[in-house]
This record gives structure tokens, C-alpha cells and sequence, in this order.
């Protein structure tokens, strides 16, 4: 018989009390887990974001400010573009729903250009580009909203009046899932042409793809160049700066992840301190039967906390298991997609081992007092407490 | 069985006090001591409540300190030894036996008989051994795999007796060890004392309350606030009669 065998059996002794203990590690680790998830994320789509070339253009005075459609056959022209997009948010209500995914009016012939890691069936990408109502979506929305090729997808107007009656024509595979559905912009710009409703030739931002790398840099300064002292002036970023920008719209989070998880580590360790020390409490005599019998402080020691850093590590690997299933459900969940777009298993890293050491340095840290005060006990006064 | 050429004392206990502390109060317990075993030995102490057995018993193995005077158990003196030390000298040289038996209540029986050998640098193959030796010496070979809870008081008693002669210590001390069990299994406690005394030349200190059982061990020792009373050579010491 090992030390570890007398732990284990130490950890199933008072089974709802450790699996308590346990649970409240595994949920708050859980939590830990989608929330670094989320940074591991960002992390993740920032690699991704350089490796395409492409930029992202937007009017001087932020998103919600028009972008006219002219602006973007003057920056194809230039000679580090390959081709551009105009990529708009429309935002509609979907059966009732409140904008339930994301929607884009972009231009058929050259979004999956300017996207060319995105893969689409020929036959639905020459729909996409013949149909002035056609749409294609991201093959895990599909799949979530069970959308089949040929089905009618209508859109209320929220930021536009203008109600969209569109069909799906296509699906199409990304990298991570985007949530996403595009329409053709040349559709809803007629549309609002046709009804008078204004707004009408407003790109919303674009999007374009750079011949090089090297181009990436050269193109935002050119661009904006360009346009200064137009009505219209335009800012470009790169989509990994643009990424970013997107990501500081919900504050610092960093920054708020690290509070959040430090209260939630403390809490922690005071609720399984609490659970060791009743352990502990009623094994008074049997920690002075083992000291008599000749178990050294060390031994005592390792006893103790090896106890709480087992209960401590099982709970979080339950929990960072049902973290990473949170993170899955997350990105398949169209609202969600956009926020978690990357497929859980691209995320897995050294990140994880990190909060399986956090789940240890709980145990660890919990189980010190109470092990100390199991090693400093007297045999005599322990013995004693049966007589 | 040839009884043991060596004569030197096992336990030498000379001029011992020993007083408790708590706050400003010294309550005083054990007021000038003296007691010698020697090997084979078998004492039995007797006394009232409250009259220093078990803290005697506690100094001699090793569990506590004397305030002043001299305990010297197997050639060592523990009133000079470490507390670290004192854990390695009595996994290797006393047994210890409690009235409440005392076993880890999520271990089995064949484990907690191995606890005090897992101290030990033996291999794993000797253990096995020493343990089953232990268990059919008490009787109990075929209940290695049980826990305490699905044993009675007596077997429970028999299987920590187990527990104190597996490291094959030179001292068994034992504190009221029938003082929880009915007259049968108390009789067979004592059987089994007398017999690792007997057979295996253990050197044993037992407090007991019971006249009778005190009677089955060659010496028994009378105390009363903490001094002695009597130290009486038990003439008919068989063991065999209750
Ligand atoms: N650790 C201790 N702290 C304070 N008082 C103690 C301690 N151990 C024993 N005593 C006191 O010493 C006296 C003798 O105790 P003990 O040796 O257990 O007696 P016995 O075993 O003969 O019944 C008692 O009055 C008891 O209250
Ligand atoms: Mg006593």
C-alpha cells in the first residue's frame, strides 16, 4: 500500500463533503476556463487575422458613419489591392428574433476572393454571384437554424427600412465559425433606391484583400491618403488592428478576466480550507495514532495536503472539461459565433496546464493550515481525546 | 523458545516527575518514578483513575517527555532525543495497542497491519509477508480484506495487536486494551498478550483496571497519584487461567 492509496481513500471518505468541494472548484474553474478561452481566442483569431493580407476600411468617424460604394473601385485601382469588398452590418430581426446572427451585404463576385480561405461549392458561389436575391451562410449557422439549400430566409429592417426577402443559396466553410450570413449588397442598395428610404450607396466598410504582406501597411496609408480631403475621409486598419479595435469595444478584458479570476481563486481556496479543517477536525486521534505509530511530520504533512490537492485537481479537470464543452456549445451557438468563432480544439494549449496548476495551487494553498496544525498536533492531547 | 541471553534493562525509569502545564497551573502527575523491565518482562499497572498510568506509559514509549529524572527504553535516553528521532525510534521499537483499537477506518484490515511496515526500508515481498504472518499469528488470515467496520470489537482488537507486532518491536505497550470488550473477547485479548510474551519473548506493558487480567502478566505495579504503591511478582503466572 502507497501514501497515495491512504489519500485516495481519505479523498472518498466523506463523499458528499469532497464532492462538493470538488463541484465548487469545477464550476469556477469551468468559468475560468471559458473566460481565458475567450483570451485564447482573441489570441488566436489576432495569428489568423495576419495571415490573409487583408484590410479593413472604414469611414474616419467609426462604424456607424456611411462609406460611399464609389470609394471602392478607387482602391482596387491601387496597385497593392487585389480585389475589395463592400461589407455591411444590416441587422435584422429574424422570425421575431432581435438579430439572431450576423448579417452582411457584400459583393458576390469578389467576397470570396477577398475571403479566399473560405471554401464554397462552385455551383452555390455561381448562384450566389447570378441571384439577386440569393444568400450564403456559414454551414454551422445552417446547420443550427436547419436552413437547407432553397429555403427563404426573410429579413426585417432594423437599421434600414427596408424588409429583405432573401434564399439561401449556398453554404460556406471558414476556419472558425462566423455566425455569419452574406447577401448581395447591390439588392438591398436597389431596394432602398427603389422605395426612397435615403441611405442609399453606402458600402458600410470595406474590405480588401493586399497582394503581400508588405502591402498591408503601405495600403492603410495610401488609402487614407487618398480620401483626406474627401467628405468622405476613411480609416484602415489592418484586420488584426481591426480585430483588436472590435475586441476594446468590451473594455479591458483582460484586465477583468484576471479580477474576476483571482476573487474567484480566493473564494476558492476559503471554501475547501473550510472543508480540509472539518476533515481534519474529526481525525484528530487517528493523525495521533499515526504519529505514534511513527509517522514523521512530513509524512502527516504530505497526508493533508495531498488530500485537498487531489480533491482540488479532480474538481478541475471536471471543471475545465465542462469549461471546454461550454466553449464548444458557445461557438456553435450562432448569437455567440462571433464572439467565439474558433473550434475548441485549434485552442488547446499550454493555457489549459495553466489552470490545472491554478486547480493544484487551490489545494495546495487550502490544505497548508490544516496540515500544519495535523503535523504541530501533539500525540499525547490526541490520544487522549478517545479516553 | 531459550529466553534472551541479554539482560540489560529494556525500560529504565529513574527518579521520574512529570507535571502538565495549563496556563498559570502545574498540575503535577507523576512525583519521582522509578521502574526497570527487563527482557520477557510482562507488567500489568494498576491504580485509579487518574493516577499517571497512561502518562508513564506515554513517557516510556516515546510518545511524551519526562519533566525531570531519566526514561531510557532499548539503549535510548528519549528525554534527549528529538521529536523527528522519537517518530523513527518508535516505528522500529515499540507497539502500540489502545483501548479503542485505533484502526484507519478506510483501510483494511491487511492494510492497516502494513501502515507501520510502509516506514520501514523492507521490500515490498517481505511486507506481504510480515503482514499475513502478523494476521494468522491473531487469528485472523482470512479476514485481511476486511474493513474495520465489518469486524467485531474483538477481531477490530485483534487486528491492531496485528498492527503493533508486524514491525516485530522490542516493546508493546498497552493501554486498557480489554477496557472496550465484553469477557469473552477480552479473554481472548489476554490469550494472545500472554502469547506474544510467551512465544515470542515480547517485552509488554499493560494498564488494566481488571484484577484478573492484571493477574495473567508476571508483575503487576500499583500506582496512586502518580507514585507507586506496589510492584508485585505475580506467582502463578500461567496465562492460561482466567
Ligand atoms: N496532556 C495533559 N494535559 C493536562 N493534564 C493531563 C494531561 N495528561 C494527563 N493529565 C492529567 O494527569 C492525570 C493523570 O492522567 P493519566 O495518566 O491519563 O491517568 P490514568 O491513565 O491513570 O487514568 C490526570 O489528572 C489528568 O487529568
Ligand atoms: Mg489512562
Amino acid at each position: 500500500m502507497k501514501l497515495l492509496t491512504y489519500i485516495w481513500r481519505n479523498v472518498r471518505r466523506n463523499k458528499l463533503r469532497s464532492g462538493l468541494t470538488m463541484l465548487s472548484v469545477a464550476f469556477s474553474l469551468a468559468l475560468m476556463t471559458i473566460l481565458y478561452g475567450y483570451l485564447a481566442m482573441q489570441a488566436y483569431s489576432q495569428r489568423e487575422a495576419t495571415k490573409h493580407d487583408r484590410i479593413v476600411v472604414l469611414n474616419k468617424l467609426g462604424f456607424a458613419a456611411p462609406l460611399p460604394i464609389a470609394h471602392i473601385g478607387k482602391i482596387e485601382k491601387l496597385d497593392g489591392i487585389t480585389c475589395a469588398t463592400p461589407y455591411s452590418w444590416f441587422g435584422g430581426n429574424y422570425k421575431g428574433q432581435r438579430s439572431p446572427f450576423a448579417q452582411f451585404s457584400v459583393d458576390p463576385q469578389k467576397v470570396f476572393d477577398v475571403y479566399s480561405e473560405f471554401d464554397i461549392p462552385d455551383d452555390q458561389l455561381a448562384a450566389f454571384k447570378k441571384q439577386r436575391q440569393g444568400c450564403v451562410a456559414d454551414k454551422s449557422l445552417a446547420e443550427a437554424m436547419k436552413w437547407k439549400i432553397g429555403d427563404r430566409i426573410p429579413l426585417e429592417g432594423t437599421i434600414y427600412q427596408q424588409d429583405l426577402d432573401l434564399k439561401l443559396v449556398g453554404t460556406f466553410e471558414a476556419p472558425g465559425n462566423t455566425g455569419s450570413l452574406w447577401f448581395n449588397w447591390n439588392y438591398l442598395d436597389e431596394e432602398l433606391k427603389n422605395s426612397g428610404a435615403g441611405n442609399s450607396g453606402n458600402a458600410g466598410s470595406v474590405q480588401a484583400k493586399c497582394t503581400s504582406a508588405k502591402a498591408v501597411a503601405l495600403m492603410s496609408d495610401e488609402i487614407d491618403a487618398m480620401f483626406a480631403n474627401s467628405d468622405y475621409a476613411t480609416r484602415t486598419r489592418s484586420e488584426a488592428a481591426f480585430q483588436q479595435l472590435f475586441a476594446s469595444f468590451l473594455g479591458d478584458v483582460q484586465s477583468y478576466i484576471r479580477y474576476i479570476s483571482m476573487a474567484v481563486v480566493f473564494a476558492l481556496t476559503l471554501v475547501s480550507a473550510t472543508a480540509m479543517a472539518m476533515s481534519m477536525r474529526e481525525r484528530i486521534t487517528e493523525i495521533a495514532v499515526l504519529k505514534a505509530i511513527g509517522f514523521s511530520k512530513q509524512r502527516v504533512l504530505a497526508l493533508v495536503l495531498g488530500e485537498s490537492t487531489m480533491i482540488a485537481i479532480l474538481g478541475g479537470l471536471v471543471g475545465i472539461v465542462m469549461g471546454l464543452g461550454g466553449l464548444h456549445l458557445l461557438s456553435s451557438v450562432p448569437m455567440a459565433a462571433s464572439l467565439f468563432p474558433i473550434p475548441v480544439i485549434e485552442l488547446a494549449g499550454s493555457w489549459l496546464w495553466g489552470l490545472v496548476a491554478v486547480a493544484a495551487a487551490i489545494g495546495l494553498v487550502s490544505g497548508i493550515t490544516p496540515a500544519v496544525l495535523a503535523a504541530q498536533q501533539s500525540v499525547v492531547d490526541g490520544l487522549r481525546q478517545v479516553v | 523458545m531459550s529466553t534472551p541471553s541479554n539482560t540489560d534493562p529494556v525500560v529504565l525509569v529513574r527518579d521520574v516527575y512529570k507535571e502538565f502545564r495549563k496556563g498559570e497551573t502545574v498540575i503535577p502527575v507523576l512525583a519521582g518514578m522509578d521502574l526497570e523491565l527487563l527482557p520477557g518482562d510482562y507488567l500489568a499497572m494498576m491504580g485509579p483513575s487518574g493516577s499517571g498510568k497512561s502518562t508513564l506509559l506515554n513517557l516510556i514509549a516515546g510518545l511524551d517527555k519526562p519533566t525531570s529524572g531519566s526514561v531510557i527504553v532499548c539503549g535510548q535516553d528519549l528525554g534527549k532525543t528529538s521529536q523527528s528521532a522519537l517518530a523513527k525510534w518508535r516505528s522500529r521499537h515499540v507497539g502500540f495497542i489502545f483501548q479503542m483499537y485505533n484502526l484507519i477506518p478506510v483501510l483494511t484490515a491487511y492494510e492497516n497491519v502494513e501502515l507501520p511496515l510502509t516506514l520501514t526500508p523492507l521490500s515490498r515481498k517481505q511486507r506481504v509477508e510480515q503482514v499475513k504472518t502478523a494476521l494468522e499469528i491473531v487469528g485472523l488470515g482470512d479476514r485481511m480484506d476486511h474493513y474495520p467496520r465489518q469486524l467485531s470489537g474483538g477481531q477490530e482488537q485483534r487486528v491492531s495487536i496485528a498492527r503493533a507486532i508486524a514491525t516485530d518491536p522490542t516493546l508493546i505497550v498497552a493501554d486498557e486494551p480489554t477496557g472496550d470488550l465484553d469477557a469473552k473477547s477480552g479473554n481472548e485479548i489476554l490469550e494472545l498478550m500472554h502469547r506474544l510474551n510467551e512465544e515470542f519473548h515480547k517485552t509488554i506493558i499493560m494498564v488494566t483496571h481488571d484484577p484478573s487480567a492484571a493477574a495473567r502478566a508476571k508483575r503487576t505495579l500499583t500506582m496512586a497519584d502518580g507514585r507507586l504503591v506496589s510492584d508485585i511478582q505475580n506467582s502463578t503466572a500461567t496465562g492460561t487461567t482466567a
